[in-house]
């Protein structure tokens, strides 16, 4: 089974939260997801990230993010270089429309900075193929954002009645 | 909120009048009862699309409009191109179990709609006897069928936006999810003529649109997309400053501005509603426009500066006089407004203003963001009630927090609350906005929202959607206008009926009138 990356940005979000992330950590986390496994990246990278809740790096790289997006408030132009990142770093950043470039010669120091095209750095189109068990992680955290159904949420909740014909 | 000439369904019957856009049939496996499956294809900025249709048998007792809702009368896909045989039966198996199925990049859309069981019975019986529906009947309901969700981007495995949203035609937000509401609208049109083996009227076919059940769903959306939001209300002010800048009117748009404004005070005379208290609103209006007709005459909109006259003289009117008004003067100046619907999208994503310290953040939110920071948000009338996602379906929904259970699973609406937290929390000295976040990660989302009210102006609802006073319906009301809904019928303060495509033009319509359908009144 394929997934749209709307759903795998929305889940991997869900499951962030879940998994006890802050709102926009969670919502920059699904982003990432679904560009990172868009790319066929390392799925467990993702799961090692959500089992490290409530720390670990869905909260440390939404602070790089923060970071990069503090010194361009006074250097437009700024950039961060990264040694050797984890590709979900990566998989960060190019969420978030930067561009990454990786310094010559094969150094394995990626250079992020701002799209100088300005038409915004699309990430890809195309389905995600997501191993099993990734989802079924994710859909488990995920749950535990929702809250049980009840008769008295199911009649009060929506506003509307059980049965509404017309 | 009323629809605009910059609403979403007008934008989208523009450019397939444009293009001149013809509707096939190749498929049509509709049994004589009205259960089977049909399929309508469409050209549209060089691609190809077509309507799925599926319609099954449907028990009174399961027809429902609510999301937890698990079988439907009829069923669509919204699919790229022209489905083969083998595609069509995938879709008749999946369309009908809708949440419940996957769906692949071939499918753009995915609805569902039930059948006005008034309405849809009485059309048959009376095709059926060789005559004409009451045509009161035709005026008051307004639909046959009424959708109960129209799903879009990458939801079930559905297509992503993103392979749409370059093409022309569907580029514009939610321009997929009209197109199929408006082939859904014709399907209903054919499937009640099949069933009851007539004709029928023009004009009462015209009157027809699709109905919808909007439930708390819309609400999120809005939130989440600060963007968006902006960029349809900076459309819409924009097209009201450049309307209220014309020094003169010539003698045709004082003529159309008249006509228009007694064509609102028809179509509020057709727009009844069940509910007491809403139709006690609706009356108010109707009473209240009668002013606005005394004020737009001939003589009137001779003046100069004819319009920004009457803007301001509706400023100390009631909220639906202001709100009619500006719909209504924007309407006839196509070629200052129709232009801005290009602007409505949000193709680059959230630009917002980088901050470098938490004093850059207390700035920002003491200009930008001061209508939150006064409200006691301990209080309980003001977070008197939670937004949270249920289990049955991931139904949103909302929540009195003193009084359920569920208030830690709160989903993160509550933006002037944050707001004000984040506020409270700023250290007196400035220092480096990680830092800060370093010690306080809960505060991302509303620096992230500071960041983005000095780009996108209208991008936040600026009220406390936790308090016991916000109703949502205000704003589902705000998005569907968009949309180009009318003829509101809520049912209670969280959802509420509209229709959509009331007396848009049929699709052997599509002409440079094709355009003049805002307000419709029955029989134009």
């Amino acid at each position: 089974m394929n997934w749209s990356r709307a759903e795998i940005a929305a889940l991997a979000g869900k499951a962030a939260r879940g998994g006890g992330a802050p709102a926009a950590q969670a919502a920059l986390f699904g982003q990432a997801v679904a560009v990172h496994l868009a790319r066929a990246r390392s799925g467990e990278e993702v799961a090692a990230a959500l089992h490290a809740l409530p720390g670990g790096p869905i909260v440390a790289f939404a602070l790089d993010i923060t970071r990069l997006e503090q010194a361009r408030a006074t250097a437009p132009e700024a950039v961060v270089e990264l040694s050797a990142p984890a590709s979900l770093l990566q998989s960060y950043f190019e969420a978030q429309g930067f561009v990454i470039h990786e310094r010559p010669p094969p150094s394995g120091i990626l250079h992020v900075g701002p799209d100088q095209s300005g038409s915004g750095a699309r990430p890809p189109i195309g389905r995600i193929d997501a191993e099993g068990a990734l989802i079924a992680l994710m859909s488990d955290l995920a749950a535990r954002t929702f809250v049980p159904d009840s008769d008295a949420s199911r009649r009060a909740g929506a506003g509307a009645g059980l049965s509404d014909n017309d | 909120m009323f629809p605009t000439r910059l609403s979403f369904l007008r934008t989208l019957m523009r450019m397939l009048a444009t293009e001149n856009a013809q509707i096939t049939r190749p498929v049509w496996e509709i049994c004589g009862a009205g259960f089977g499956h049909a399929v309508y294809s469409l050209d549209l900025g060089g691609y190809t699309y077509s309507l799925v249709a599926v319609s099954t048998r449907l028990a009174p007792e399961d027809r429902t409009d609510r999301v937890i809702a698990t079988a439907w009368d009829t069923a669509y896909v919204l699919y790229d191109g022209v489905p083969d045989v083998g595609e069509i039966a995938r879709i008749c198996d999946t369309a009908p179990k809708q949440e419940a199925a996957r769906f692949t990049d071939r499918d753009l859309v995915l609805s569902r709609a039930n059948k006005s069981v008034r309405l849809f019975t009485h059309v048959v019986e009376c095709l059926r006897a060789g005559r004409q529906p009451d045509a009161a009947m035709v005026r008051d309901i307004g639909y046959l069928m009424r959708t109960t969700a129209v799903y879009g981007n990458g939801k079930f495995g559905i297509a992503d936006r993103a392979v749409i949203d370059t093409r022309p035609g569907l580029s514009g937000p939610f321009m997929a999810e009209m197109l199929t509401v408006w082939l859904i609208r014709h399907f209903t049109h054919d499937l009640v003529e099949h069933v009851g083996q007539g004709r029928l009227d023009r004009a009462l076919k015209r009157h027809l649109g699709i109905g919808n059940s909007t439930g708390l769903g819309m609400a999120p959306f809005l939130v989440n997309h600060p963007v968006l939001l902006n960029n349809w209300m900076m459309a819409r002010e924009t097209a009201l400053a450049r309307v209220r800048a014309v020094a003169r009117l010539d003698p045709d748009q004082i003529a159309r501005l008249c006509a228009l404004a007694t064509r609102a005070a028809q179509h509020l005379s057709e727009w009844q509603v069940p509910d007491a208290a809403h139709q006690r609103r609706i009356d108010g209006l109707r009473q209240d426009w009668a002013q606005v007709l005394g004020w737009v005459t001939p003589e009137n909109m001779a003046r100069d500066h004819a319009i920004d006259a009457l803007v301001v003289w509706s400023q100390a009117q009631s909220e639906d006089v202001q709100e009619l008004v500006v719909a209504l003067v924007i309407e006839p100046f196509p070629e200052l407004v129709d232009g801005l619907a290009d602007c409505m999208a949000d193709p680059l994503g959230p630009r917002g203003a980088p901050i470098a310290d938490t004093g850059g953040v207390r700035a920002v939110l003491e200009r930008d963001a001061a209508w939150a920071l006064d409200v006691d948000y301990a209080a309980p009338e003001q977070c008197g009630q939670f937004w949270y996602v249920s289990a049955a379906k991931q139904e949103p929904r909302l929540g009195d927090r003193f009084a359920e259970p569920g208030a830690a699973l709160e989903s993160p609406l509550d933006i002037a609350r944050r707001l004000k937290a984040l506020h409270t929390d700023l250290p007196p000295v400035p220092e480096a906005l990680d830092d800060f976040l370093t010690r306080h990660p809960d505060h991302l989302l509303a620096v992230t929202r500071a960041r983005l009210a000095g780009p996108y102006p209208y991008g936040e609802i600026r009220d406390n959607l936790i308090a016991r006073s916000c109703l949502p319906i205000d704003m589902l009301r705000c998005k569907l206008a968009f949309f180009g809904a009318s003829k509101f019928d809520p049912k209670s303060d969280r959802w509420t009926r509209i229709t959509l495509c009331q007396g848009a033009p049929l699709a052997d319509e599509l002409t440079p009138r094709a355009d003049d359908w805002w307000l419709p009144v029955f029989g134009q």
